[in-house]
């Protein structure tokens, strides 16, 4: 920065690193407390006697990769020789996680993308209501509607089976439906494009879709990524929903539903639970990871006067 | 290369709820002909451009190129090439990309493309630069790709919608140099949209100014005619105060006696002044409004000084070619531009001669009574 700064400016973001650290400790704490915890012996307990070091870290002799080897469809013994099965299907709770995730966040980007064009570029009337409208119902937690999901998809399970209860496709169909910040997120976006270059593109000889395709699409990445990285997340940790439309099969489960599995009221297998947890932290990491190439800014330089 | 005809040509974004923006407007736009639109903002000029290019709706009238009903025919189809303002460059596609992509979509052949985007390049000499982003290029060569783009598409009509306006002032006059050999090389019909009016004047054969349409007039297109007969003879008080810089000092007054070749008017300064104008369809005792240019006023004892006037200095610019001096004439501003230095200050009275052929005379509907003779000051 080329302004000139007081001397006090020194301490002040001295204490700002100091603030962040702290606050970056208290977010990692219990995520590194999870996995410390799916790398301990048994169930985890709290014991009174455990210094706070001790919590998460009881002492190399009691690391066990038992809730590991369950949690990826492997058998251990037991201290007792006993062969312990994998109790869940994980793997597969996995897979079904991710490829439900993906598919209804690419379907959300090719949705709300076509839409958001339609509002950002289009005049057609009662634009502005059907607008704030999406904004205001989007508000109300799918939570409140899950009675009427619950009845929708069971009727339209007895038309179409591939979309009622307890199918996969009934589940994306339903996460479809939460498009709208997604609309406004991607229109507010598309609003800082100048529309000039679709003239161009017009005088040039491009139809509405190549204009679109060809110019706004190419320009559009980042906010596109972002809003499948969003989608994604959303879904892959999504339960209420997931919960109610997936009952009957265990193996049609989510890992996020059928985590829930570990936590008989008897019997909190909290070990188990927690590498179960772990893993399906991994592929939003990955997404994520993948995802960053695209978010990149400035694509939009050069191509009018700032 | 065409011509271009619009005729009664309306244009008004929500009929019955908005006002028109434009109303009978009626040009004839020969082949190869530098036309330039020019007015205040708000006046609808790009708005005319946009309609003829086919990126606004045509409300009423007709529109022709090369004789053809043009009003219902997407743009791509009319033939014409468009350099917007902002340039409106693809960002995400370098320079030669740009220039090629219309030509890709009509899915012209490889040797064609490259042909015509290596001779667009060579005029504007963009060689160099071919391989750059445009975020890589300076506001000049932007605009220049810009111009490659329509060129390559070898349209019949080019339509620059203020082209110079985000350019810096050295690099605008070396674009309007540019654009007009441009045009002695292309010989294409060029439609040009400006607020400046020396590039209007500079570039155009023929300049239509516009003015922000009123309730009750017929049409807001003022005037349509060639850049010397927009400065020598406007046809209302409007032109003649658009078309010339500094502005045209307007003075009220009375008519008390009118010739076939002049006419004298009792200024409200009480000042008579002689004018070469033929004011005969008025009557003596109208109320007129006096014209005069501040280039044409002239030192009292120069020859043609056969008016003289005189008024309080409020500021006075000597720019060392030129002098300006602001001054205040019975309450109205009065603007001379002088030759040579004036050698007057801040509240000082100063008197300045009008010749009387300089003189310019609208009656009280701003209408222009005809001049009998030019001026130039020598």
């Amino acid at each position: 920065m080329a302004i000139v700064q007081p001397k006090s400016i020194k301490y002040r973001i001295w204490a700002t690193h100091a603030l962040v650290c702290l606050f970056l400790l208290a977010i990692l704490f219990p995520l590194f407390m999870v996995v410390m915890i799916s790398f301990r012996e048994g169930n985890f307990a709290t014991n009174v006697s455990d210094s706070i070091f001790g919590l998460f870290f009881p002492g190399f002799d009691s690391l066990t990769l038992d809730h590991w080897r369950l949690a990826l469809g492997m058998s251990y013994i037991d201290p007792n020789g006993k062969e312990v099965l994998p109790p869940f299907p994980v793997l597969r709770w996995l897979w079904n996680s991710i490829y439900i995730s993906v598919v209804t966040a690419a379907f959300i980007v090719v949705l709300s993308t076509t839409s958001a064009y339609a509002f950002a570029r289009l005049n057609f009337s009662g634009k502005s209501l059907i607008l704030d409208c999406m904004l205001v119902f989007q508000m109300f937690p799918a939570v409140l509607a899950l009675v009427a999901i619950y009845a929708l998809f069971d009727n339209i399970g007895s038309y179409i089976p591939a979309l009622g209860l307890n199918s996969h496709g009934g589940l994306i169909l339903s996460y479809m439906g939460g498009i709208a910040l997604h609309i406004w997120t991607i229109k507010g976006y598309f609003e800082t494009i100048d529309a000039s270059l679709e003239e161009a593109a017009a005088i040039d000889g491009a139809t509405p879709w190549q204009a679109f395709r060809l110019v706004l699409l190419p320009l559009s990445v980042p906010i596109l990524a972002v809003v499948f990285i969003l989608a994604f997340i959303g879904t892959i940790t999504e339960v209420p929903v997931a919960s109610i439309l997936l009952t009957d099969n265990v193996n049609d489960y989510t890992l996020a539903v059928g985590s829930q599995q570990y936590m008989a009221s008897q019997d909190k297998k909290w070990g188990d639970f927690a590498a179960a947890a772990v893993m399906s932290g991994l592929p939003i990491t990955v997404v994520f990871l993948l995802a960053q190439h695209w978010l990149v800014g400035g694509l939009t330089a050069g191509g009018v006067k700032g | 290369m065409a011509e271009v005809t619009l005729t009664n040509v309306l244009k008004n974004y929500k009929l019955g709820v908005l006002k028109d923006t434009l109303r009978n407007i009626n040009l004839d736009i020969k082949d190869g002909e530098f036309i330039v639109f020019v007015g205040p903002s708000g006046c609808g000029k790009s708005t005319l451009l946009r309609m003829v290019a086919g990126l606004e709706d045509i409300t009423g009238g007709e529109l022709k190129i090369d004789g053809v009903y043009m009003n219902d025919i997407p743009p791509v189809e009319r033939g014409v090439g468009m350099v917007f303002q902002s340039y409106a460059l693809y960002p995400h596609m370098d320079v030669r990309e740009n220039m090629a992509f219309g030509l890709k979509l009509k899915k012209f052949d490889k040797d064609t493309i490259e042909k015509r985007v290596a001779h667009a390049s060579k005029i504007l000499g963009l060689e160099a630069l071919m391989d750059r982003k445009p975020k890589a290029l300076s506001g000049g060569q932007r605009q220049r790709v810009a111009i490659g783009r329509s060129i390559v598409q070898q349209p019949n009509v080019f339509l620059f919608d203020e082209p110079l306006s985000n350019l810096d002032a050295a690099l605008r006059v070396k674009m309007r140099i540019e654009i007009a050999k441009l045009h002695k090389e292309l010989n294409a019909t060029i439609i040009y949209v400006t607020h400046d009016q020396v590039e209007a004047m500079t570039l155009a054969d023929r300049i239509a100014v516009l003015s922000p349409l009123k309730d009750s007039a017929e049409t807001n297109l003022e005037q349509f005619g060639s850049p010397l007969e927009l400065y020598h003879n406007p046809c209302n008080k409007f032109v003649a105060g658009f078309i010339g810089s500094p502005k045209m000092n307007f003075l009220k007054g009375q008519l008390i006696e009118i010739g076939e070749e002049r006419c004298r008017v009792k200024l409200n300064t009480g000042d008579v002044v002689t004018a070469c104008v033929d004011a005969r369809r008025a009557n003596v005792g109208d109320k007129v409004e006096l014209g005069i240019r501040p280039e044409h006023l002239v030192p009292v004892d120069h020859p043609d000084a056969e008016n003289r006037l005189s008024g309080v200095v409020q500021v006075a610019e000597h720019l060392g070619a030129e002098s300006f001096v602001y001054m205040d004439v019975d309450g109205e501003d009065f603007t001379v531009k002088a030759a040579s230095e004036i050698p007057v200050d801040t509240g000082d009275s100063l008197e300045v001669g009008i010749p009387a052929k300089a003189c310019y005379l609208f009656d009280h509907e701003e209408k222009a009574f005809r001049r009998t003779s030019k001026y130039n000051r020598s």
